[in-house]
């Protein structure tokens, strides 16, 4: 009979989307077990976000307001979090496994002395509870257990569904007590991507470009088609190597993990380390002029053509459904 | 400037696990082990800050089994720039999780007293990204994380780190935890004369005993694995052309998978 808390993630007054997924799953699981499902979430200003997380299945939502909670901070937010579970008393804590949960739950979990398990993709109650989550890269699932109370089960993004099956969240108020003091790494700027630019491991569709694009210059192509879906724009490690595009876009094993709805692999030949960034994409296209590329091999849809006359075709054609 | 590195042994990224099935334990022996990659790019950051300052002393950390990680050891970190190695090896530690292991390299730091830790982001066989972050709250230091560039500035540092949809530049006091990701440094290669001149870096191997530790027990165990679910057949796409191709493309996937 779990009770579960679910971090509502806010940063720059954005709500993670992840959290929307986190709050459906923990009220598909507490439908089936019992308990109940709880946001917790704070901001710099007053914010209700009851009303979503109600609509997701929150029963009911812990809100602190702070002027602490204008910019993340890891030790402020572990405090208030240590505190949230220590008066609420859960018995699971969901954070969505972003750049910031990332940095907390580990924190978190090691303050408490709990179990920490990260980037799961699924949530089951047999005996207690048992987390899914891939390892060795997507090679295989783990299926893990934990003996401690609340454990901290960070999220991926884009694993779960969202599932409008409630109502209204009750708000309640909740008061941390913040020591300042203790705050030692601090973030002094952030800088925004350029607007219009979806964040890779948060996008429903990525495109991709590997070393078929030939240089620098045909990325645009990339571009182009991920403009069109309204995608974000990744890359195989070998031109992020070959210094064509920037780190921050390459999807693997030492790149990022993503899981969007359609992922788009141009020019990418399918290396095991490039497969295990995005092997768990629910849709994935292969363009490729070579028939027998690895890539085709956890593909759904494949074209084995040039890339150069394939890319300007098929942005053109997305275009015209868009419109 | 007394800095430490936590590395770790994991299996080579191309291992394949071909699982039959449900298994409740993976079969390790035959696998190939490496240095975690990440963990590569750590070693490279604190060789790299030792060379700017002119001083300092590198201390590469590993909790594992010394028959099997001394040679890592030697290669990718004493003959790279790391100035000795520390080994924690007990059997008591084999199914430690992130927490148990960043208890055991706590012990480690607390006792030899260090100004800078660095970790790789994450380990590419548990894929936990857990360790570093833990063992800063252990020691009570600041952490950050993610790290794509570093500058060290007398007593402080300051950090860019990628975020969704941008950077943070944070600063932090010293001592402080580094996890480091791919685009902070390009590794260098060990010659062959520095690995022969590696075996000289004194080496110490000791047990949680030695460090005044009972082994902490894990938290999280895991009760099976099991081999990722099949993946239907490719629907090849032809059609005369590939702009013809391309059109079908874009039909089938507004039409049979409705994603556009
Ligand atoms: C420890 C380690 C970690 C790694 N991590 C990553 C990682 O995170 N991400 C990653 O991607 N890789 C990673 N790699 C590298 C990986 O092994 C491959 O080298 C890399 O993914 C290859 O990139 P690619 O597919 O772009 O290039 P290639 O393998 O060179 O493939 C290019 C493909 O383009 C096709 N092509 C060429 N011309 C055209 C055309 N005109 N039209 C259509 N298709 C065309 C070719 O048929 C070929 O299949 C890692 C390797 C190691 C050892
Ligand atoms: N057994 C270990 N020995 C030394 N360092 C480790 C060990 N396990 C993890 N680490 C460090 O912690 C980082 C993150 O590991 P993990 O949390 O397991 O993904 C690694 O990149 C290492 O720097």
């Amino acid at each position: 009979m779990p009770n579960i808390a679910v971090f509502i993630e806010q940063r720059a007054g954005q709500i993670k989307q992840v959290a929307w997924q986190m709050l459906s799953e923990a009220r598909h699981l507490v439908d089936a077990h019992g308990g109940e499902v709880w946001g917790v979430h704070w901001h710099a200003a007053d914010c209700d976000v009851s009303t979503t997380a109600g609509r997701y299945g929150a029963h009911k939502v812990v809100t602190a307001t702070a002027p602490e909670f204008e910019r993340y901070d890891s030790e402020l937010w572990t405090q208030a979090l240590a505190q949230f579970v220590q008066q609420h008393k859960p018995d699971l804590l969901l954070i969505g496994s972003t750049a910031m949960g990332k940095d907390l739950a580990p924190r978190l979990a090691a303050r408490l002395r709990t179990a920490c398990i990260s980037d799961a993709v699924g949530l089951s109650w047999e005996d207690g509870l048992v987390v899914k989550r891939p390892v060795y890269a997507g090679k295989c699932f783990a299926h893990v257990t934990a003996r401690s109370v609340c454990p901290v089960v960070g999220i991926r993004p884009n694993a779960f569904a969202l599932r409008e099956t409630g109502d209204t969240a009750a708000a309640v108020v909740f008061k941390p007590v913040l020591d300042a003091s203790r705050a030692r790494a601090s973030v002094t700027a952030v800088e925004t991507a350029a607007a219009g630019k979806a964040a890779l491991t948060e996008a429903e569709i990525v495109v991709s470009g590997g070393r078929g694009i030939k240089g620098p210059e045909n990325y645009r192509l990339i571009e182009d088609l991920a403009g069109a879906l309204g995608a974000a724009a990744g890359a195989s490690r070998a031109i992020v190597d070959a210094g064509w595009v920037d780190y921050s876009h390459q999807v693997g094993q030492t790149g990022k993990t993503v899981a969007p709805n359609l992922y788009v692999a141009c020019g990418i030949s399918g290396a095991i380390q490039h497969l295990a960034g995005m092997s768990s994409s629910k849709c994935i296209v292969a363009i490729n002029k070579d028939p027998a590329a690895p890539i085709f091999k956890v593909a759904d849809y494949g074209i084995a053509g040039d890339l150069f006359a394939v890319l300007p075709a098929l942005t053109e054609a997305v275009r015209e459904f868009k419109r | 400037m007394k800095i430490a590195v936590c590395v770790k042994q994991v299996p080579d990224s191309e291992v394949r696990l071909n699982l039959p099935g449900p298994v409740p334990e993976l079969d390790r022996s035959a696998f190939t082990m490496v240095i975690n990659p990440y963990d590569q790019f750590a070693v490279e950051e604190a060789v790299r800050i030792k060379e700017r300052l002119g001083h300092g002393d590198i201390t590469a950390v590993t909790v594992g089994p010394a028959a099997k990680v001394r040679e890592m050891l030697k290669k990718d970190c004493l003959a790279v720039g790391c100035d000795r190695a520390v080994i924690v090896d007990d059997a008591a530690l084999a199914g430690a999780d992130p927490l148990a292991v960043a208890e055991v390299l706590a012990a480690v730091l607390r006792r030899d007293r260090y100004d800078l830790v660095l970790c790789g982001i994450k380990a590419i066989d548990d894929d936990s990204s857990q360790v570093g972050v833990m063992l800063a709250e252990l020691l009570d230091w600041p952490h950050v994380g993610y790290i794509g560039s570093l500058d060290i500035t007398g007593d402080g540092l300051t950090a860019r780190r990628e975020i969704e949809g941008g950077v943070e530049v944070v600063a932090s006091p010293l001592p402080c935890v580094l996890t480091c990701g791919k685009g902070l440094n390009e590794p260098r290669l060990p010659s062959l004369p520095n690995i022969m001149k590696a075996g000289m870096k004194p080496v110490e191997v000791i047990d949680c005993a030695g460090l005044g530790l009972t082994p902490p027990a894990p938290l999280t165990a895991v009760k099976e694995y099991t081999p990722p679910p099949p993946r239907g057949a490719c629907v090849m796409i032809t059609a005369d052309d590939d702009a013809a191709a391309a059109r079908e493309l874009a039909r089938r996937l507004h039409e049979e998978a409705k994603i556009i």
